[in-house]
C-alpha cells in the first residue's frame, strides 16, 4: 500500500526515534484534496436519504438518519465555494461522519474517501495571515506536501464544526 | 449564591435524607459519593463549599478520605457524620481539619445548624 | 398516597435487606477464614450503617441489636476477641434476629423480642461466656428452612432508563416499518409474526415508560417548606393543602417542571394571596389557602396551583397589553378574559412591576410557559377577581410517544403534535376572505387567520410575509387549525397524510437552534420527518404577518 511505503521510507533516517505518524481520511472537494485526521472521523458511508431542512443555509443539505442518529449533512464544496460550474453532486455520493465536541455531522463528498498515513512533520502549519478571510483557510490545520508533489489541505474539524460556524450563512459572514 | 455541598456516605438512605434536608434548606447538593474514591473525584470536579463525610466508608476509612480531601480541596469545609460509638475517629478527624461533626441519627435542625455554622466560619475567614 | 416518609421507609427497607444479605455472605466467609480482614471491616461497616439508619427511622430494637454487633465486631477486628466457639453462634443468631426484624418491619408486624440475645452480646463484649437456654438448641434446626431475601427494589440511574427508552423508541419505529412491509408483501406468516412483534413491543414500551414513573409527591412534598419560607418572609399566613401525591408521571417531566411549579407557588404566596389586613378588609378568613394538587385526566397529568387570593385584574392586564404595544386598543377591547390573560405569558410582559402590584400576577410566567412548551404541555388559567386564581399545568404522562398528525408540504412530510391541533378543514374559496393582506376564515363563529405553511417554512430575512390576495386561493384548501395559547391559526397544507403515534427525537446540535422544529421522527418507511413546533410557528406568524 502506498501509504505504508511512504511511512517506511521517511522513518528510515531516524530509526532510533519513532517518527510521529498521522492518519488522515482524504477526499476531494472541487479539484483539491482535503484531509481530516482519522480521530475526528466516526465513519464513512454511502450518503443516506437527506431531508432538506428549511431555515438553514444552503450548504446544509439537510438531515439524515445515520443508524438512529439524526445528523446534519454539510456540503463543503458549497461552503467553501469550490464547486466547479455544472458539476452537481452525483446521484451516489459518500458521507464522512465527523465528530465535533458533542455531536456528529456528515460531510458529503463525491468519491470514496481514502485513508493515508504520513509523518506529522510533513504537515506544515497554516500561515498566520489567513486568519480572517472567513472561508476555508480559517479551519486549516496545515498543508501536507506528498513526495509525489501532490498537496493535501488538512482541515481541523474542531474549528469548523462549532455550532455558530455551521449555522453561519455564507453571505452574512462579512457584514456581521 | 447558594452554597454547594458534596455528600459522602455509603448508605443511599442516609444520603437521600441528608440531601433532602439540605436542598429543602436552599443548599445546592452538587454530588453524592458512596465511597472514598468517588468522594475525592467529585470533590475535585465539583469544588464544593462544604463536604459532609461519613467516618466509616467501604474502600477506605473516613480518616484517610478526609486527608485526601484536605489535599485536593483545601478550601472546602468538612463536617463529619457518625453514629455514636465512633468518637475516637471523630476526634482524630477534628484534629485533621474537619470542622464539626454530626451524630447520627440526626435531626434536620441539628444538621442545618452545624452546616450553617461551618459555612459561617467560611464567611468569617474570607471577610 | 406516597409521602416522603414512605419513600424513606422503602429506601430503608431495600438497603437493610441488602445489608442483611451482605452480612450473611461475609459471615460465611469469616467462618471459613476467621481472620479475614476485609470481611471483618465490611461487617463492621454494615452493622454501623444499619444501626444509624434504623435509629433514624425509629426502629430502636433493630438499632440496638446492630449497635451490639458493631461493638463486638470492633473487638474482633482489633483482635481482642476471636470469631470462634460460642461467639460464632451468638453472632449468627444476632444476624438472623436482625433479618427477622427487617422482615417484620417490611410486613408491618411487631419486632420479635431479642432481649436474651442482646444480653449474650453484652456478655461477650464484657469478656464473659454467653448463656444459652435449653430450647435455643432446637432453633438451629430452623436454619435449613430459612428464607433467602433479596431486595424487591433496584436503584437505577435515570440515564440508563433514558437509554432504554430511546432504544424502545427505535424498536417501535422498526416495528412499524416491518408492519408496513408485511402488509405490502401480503405474506400471512410474516403478517402474523409482525402482529405479534407489534403487541410485544407495545407491551415493552409500556413497561419501560412505566418504570420511569414516579409519584408527583416527590416534588409536591418539597413545597410545605417553600410555602412556609415565602409566607413568613411576607408576613402572611398560608395553609397549604397537598393532594394527589400518588399520581404517576415520568421522572424527567417532573424534573423539567420543577422550576415552573416553584415559580407559580412562590407567586401565589407573595402576589396572589393578600396580606392579612387586606383579607380582613375583604371579609375573607385571615389565613390564605393554597392548594397544590395532581390528578389524572385521560392520558394527561394535571397539576394545579389554586389560591383564594385577589385574582387577576383583567382590565389592568388589558390596559397594560395596549401600553406595551402587544395589541391595539380596538382589538384589546374585543378580547375575552382568556385572550387577555394569554398576554401574561408573553416574554417580558410580566416584568412590569405595575402589573404585579395591580393584578398580583405575572412575574416570570413566560418561563412557566416555556417549560410547558418544551414538553408539549399546556397551561390553563382560571381566575375570579377577589376570589382567587387557579393555574393548571397539563402535562403528558410520558415523554416518549405523542399522537401527531402527518401532513405534506412541498412533497415532504411534517408531523404536528395533536396536543396543539384543533381540527382539519377543507375550505372552498368562498369560505375564505382576504382582510388586510391576511387570509381569514370563520370557524365556530370565530375569525381564524390562515397562512400557507410553505410560506412560514421558507420565510427568510426580516421582511413581513407577502400580502395575500384572492388569487392565492385556487380550489379547495386543506387547512389544519392549530391552537396555541388560545390563539388559533389555520395552516394551509398540501395534503393530510394520516394520524400516527410518533417518537420524537430532539434535533442534535447545531440544528437545535432552529425553534420552528420541535424535533424529528422516523416514519415507518425510514423517512426522516420534522416535527413542527406550533408555539414557534404561531409566534413567527404573529411577528411576520403583513
Amino acid at each position: 500500500m502506498a501509504d505504508i511505503e511512504l511511512a517506511a521510507s521517511s522513518s528510515k533516517a531516524e530509526r532510533a526515534k519513532p517518527v510521529e505518524m498521522v492518519q488522515l481520511i482524504v477526499f476531494r472537494l472541487g479539484d483539491e484534496d482535503y484531509g481530516i485526521r482519522i480521530e475526528q472521523v466516526k465513519e464513512v458511508t454511502v450518503t443516506p436519504e437527506v431531508a432538506r431542512m428549511p431555515k438553514t443555509p444552503p450548504f446544509i443539505k439537510g438531515i439524515a438518519n445515520l443508524r438512529g442518529d439524526i445528523i446534519a449533512i454539510l456540503d463543503l464544496e458549497e461552503r467553501f465555494r469550490l464547486r466547479p460550474a455544472g458539476r452537481e453532486l452525483p446521484e451516489r455520493s459518500y458521507t464522512v461522519a465527523v465528530e465535533a465536541a458533542d455531536y456528529t455531522l456528515g460531510l458529503v463528498v463525491r468519491e470514496v474517501p481514502r485513508p493515508l498515513t504520513l509523518p506529522l512533520s510533513q504537515i506544515e502549519p497554516a500561515p498566520e495571515f489567513v486568519q480572517d478571510t472567513g472561508a476555508r483557510d480559517k479551519y486549516l490545520e496545515g498543508i501536507a506536501k506528498l513526495p509525489d508533489g501532490n498537496i493535501i489541505i488538512v482541515l481541523d474539524m474542531r474549528k469548523l464544526l462549532t455550532p455558530s460556524e455551521v449555522m453561519r450563512l455564507p453571505g452574512k459572514t462579512a457584514s456581521k | 449564591m447558594n452554597k454547594r455541598i458534596l455528600i459522602v456516605d455509603d448508605s443511599f438512605y442516609m444520603r437521600t435524607m441528608l440531601k433532602n434536608m439540605l436542598t429543602d434548606a436552599g443548599y445546592e447538593v452538587v454530588g453524592e459519593a458512596a465511597n472514598g474514591a468517588q468522594a475525592v473525584e467529585m470533590a475535585t470536579s465539583t469544588s464544593p463549599d462544604l463536604i459532609t463525610l461519613d467516618v466509616i466508608l467501604p474502600d477506605n476509612t473516613g480518616l484517610d478520605v478526609l486527608k485526601s480531601l484536605r489535599q485536593v480541596q483545601p478550601t472546602a469545609k468538612v463536617v463529619m457524620c457518625s453514629a455514636v460509638g465512633q468518637e475516637v475517629i471523630v476526634n482524630e478527624a477534628i484534629e485533621n481539619g474537619a470542622l464539626a461533626y454530626i451524630v447520627k441519627p440526626f435531626s434536620e435542625e441539628k444538621v442545618l445548624e452545624i452546616v450553617g455554622a461551618a459555612l459561617q466560619n467560611d464567611a468569617e475567614q474570607t471577610a | 398516597m406516597k409521602t416522603r416518609d414512605q419513600e424513606y421507609r422503602e429506601m430503608f427497607m431495600a438497603e437493610a435487606l441488602e445489608y442483611y444479605d451482605s452480612m450473611s455472605r461475609h459471615l460465611s466467609e469469616l467462618e471459613r477464614n476467621p481472620s479475614a480482614g476485609p470481611a471483618l471491616n465490611e461487617l463492621f461497616r454494615l452493622m454501623h450503617n444499619l444501626k444509624a439508619n434504623a435509629r433514624a427511622m425509629g426502629f430502636t430494637d433493630l438499632g440496638e441489636m446492630a449497635h451490639h454487633l458493631e461493638t463486638l465486631f470492633g473487638l474482633i477486628r482489633d483482635q481482642q476477641r476471636t470469631f470462634s466457639g460460642a461467639l460464632t453462634r451468638v453472632v449468627f443468631a444476632g444476624v438472623d434476629a436482625m433479618g427477622a426484624m427487617i422482615r417484620a418491619i417490611g410486613a408491618n408486624q411487631p419486632l420479635p423480642d431479642a432481649q436474651a440475645l442482646i444480653e449474650n452480646l453484652d456478655r461477650l463484649v464484657r469478656g464473659e461466656e454467653p448463656v444459652f437456654e435449653e430450647d435455643e438448641v432446637a432453633e438451629t434446626d430452623e436454619e435449613a428452612g430459612k428464607k433467602m431475601e433479596l431486595s424487591d427494589l433496584v436503584y437505577i440511574q435515570v440515564k440508563k432508563l433514558d437509554n432504554l427508552l430511546n432504544l424502545v423508541g427505535e424498536l417501535v419505529i422498526d416495528r412499524d416499518r416491518i408492519m408496513t412491509l408485511a402488509q405490502e408483501l401480503d405474506n400471512p406468516a410474516l403478517l402474523a409474526t409482525a402482529q405479534h412483534l407489534f403487541r410485544i413491543s407495545d407491551d415493552l414500551q409500556y413497561s419501560v415508560m412505566d418504570a420511569r414513573l414516579v409519584g408527583v409527591g416527590v416534588l409536591l412534598n418539597k413545597f410545605p417548606r417553600v410555602v412556609r419560607d415565602v409566607a413568613s418572609a411576607e408576613d402572611k399566613e398560608v395553609e397549604l393543602i397537598l393532594s394527589g401525591q400518588d399520581v404517576q408521571i415520568d421522572r424527567n417531566i417532573l424534573q423539567i417542571i420543577t422550576d415552573a411549579l416553584l415559580h407559580l407557588v412562590r407567586n401565589a404566596v407573595s402576589h396572589g394571596l393578600e396580606t392579612k389586613a387586606q383579607r380582613q378588609q375583604a371579609g375573607k378568613p385571615l389565613v390564605g389557602h393554597l392548594t397544590l394538587s395532581a390528578m389524572t385526566e385521560r392520558d394527561d397529568v394535571l397539576i394545579q396551583v389554586r389560591d383564594d387570593g385577589r385574582g387577576i385584574d383583567t382590565e389592568a392586564v388589558r390596559r397594560k397589553a395596549v401600553e406595551r404595544g402587544l395589541t391595539t386598543a380596538n382589538i384589546a377591547a374585543t378580547l375575552d378574559e382568556q385572550a387577555v390573560w394569554a398576554f401574561l405569558f408573553e416574554p417580558g410582559f410580566s416584568m412590569a412591576s405595575k402589573i404585579t402590584d395591580i393584578s398580583g400576577r405575572g412575574v416570570g410566567l413566560d418561563v412557566v410557559k416555556l417549560a410547558l412548551d418544551s414538553l408539549g404541555g399546556q397551561l390553563r388559567v382560571e381566575s375570579e377577581l377577589g376570589a382567587g386564581t387557579t393555574f393548571t399545568l397539563v402535562l403528558p404522562t410520558s415523554i416518549a410517544v405523542k399522537g401527531a398528525l402527518l401532513i405534506e408540504v412541498e412533497e415532504r412530510p411534517y408531523a404536528v403534535p395533536l396536543m396543539h391541533t384543533d381540527t382539519v378543514l377543507a375550505l372552498q374559496p368562498e369560505q375564505i376572505s382576504v382582510v388586510g393582506g391576511v387570509l381569514l376564515t370563520h370557524f365556530q363563529g370565530q375569525p381564524v387567520p390562515l397562512v400557507p405553511l410553505q410560506l412560514l417554512l421558507n420565510d427568510e430575512g426580516d421582511e413581513p410575509l407577502p400580502l395575500a390576495t384572492r388569487n392565492d386561493v385556487q380550489g379547495a384548501q386543506q387547512v389544519l387549525v392549530v391552537n396555541y395559547n388560545n390563539r388559533r391559526l389555520g395552516l394551509v397544507v398540501d395534503r393530510f397524510i394520516r394520524q400516527q403515534n410518533i417518537v420524537i427525537k430532539p434535533l442534535s446540535k447545531p440544528l437545535d437552534t432552529i425553534d420552528l422544529f420541535g424535533g424529528v421522527t422516523l416514519l415507518g418507511s425510514g423517512q426522516v420527518c420534522l416535527v413542527l413546533d406550533v408555539p414557534a410557528l404561531t409566534r413567527l406568524f404573529i411577528t411576520k404577518r403583513p
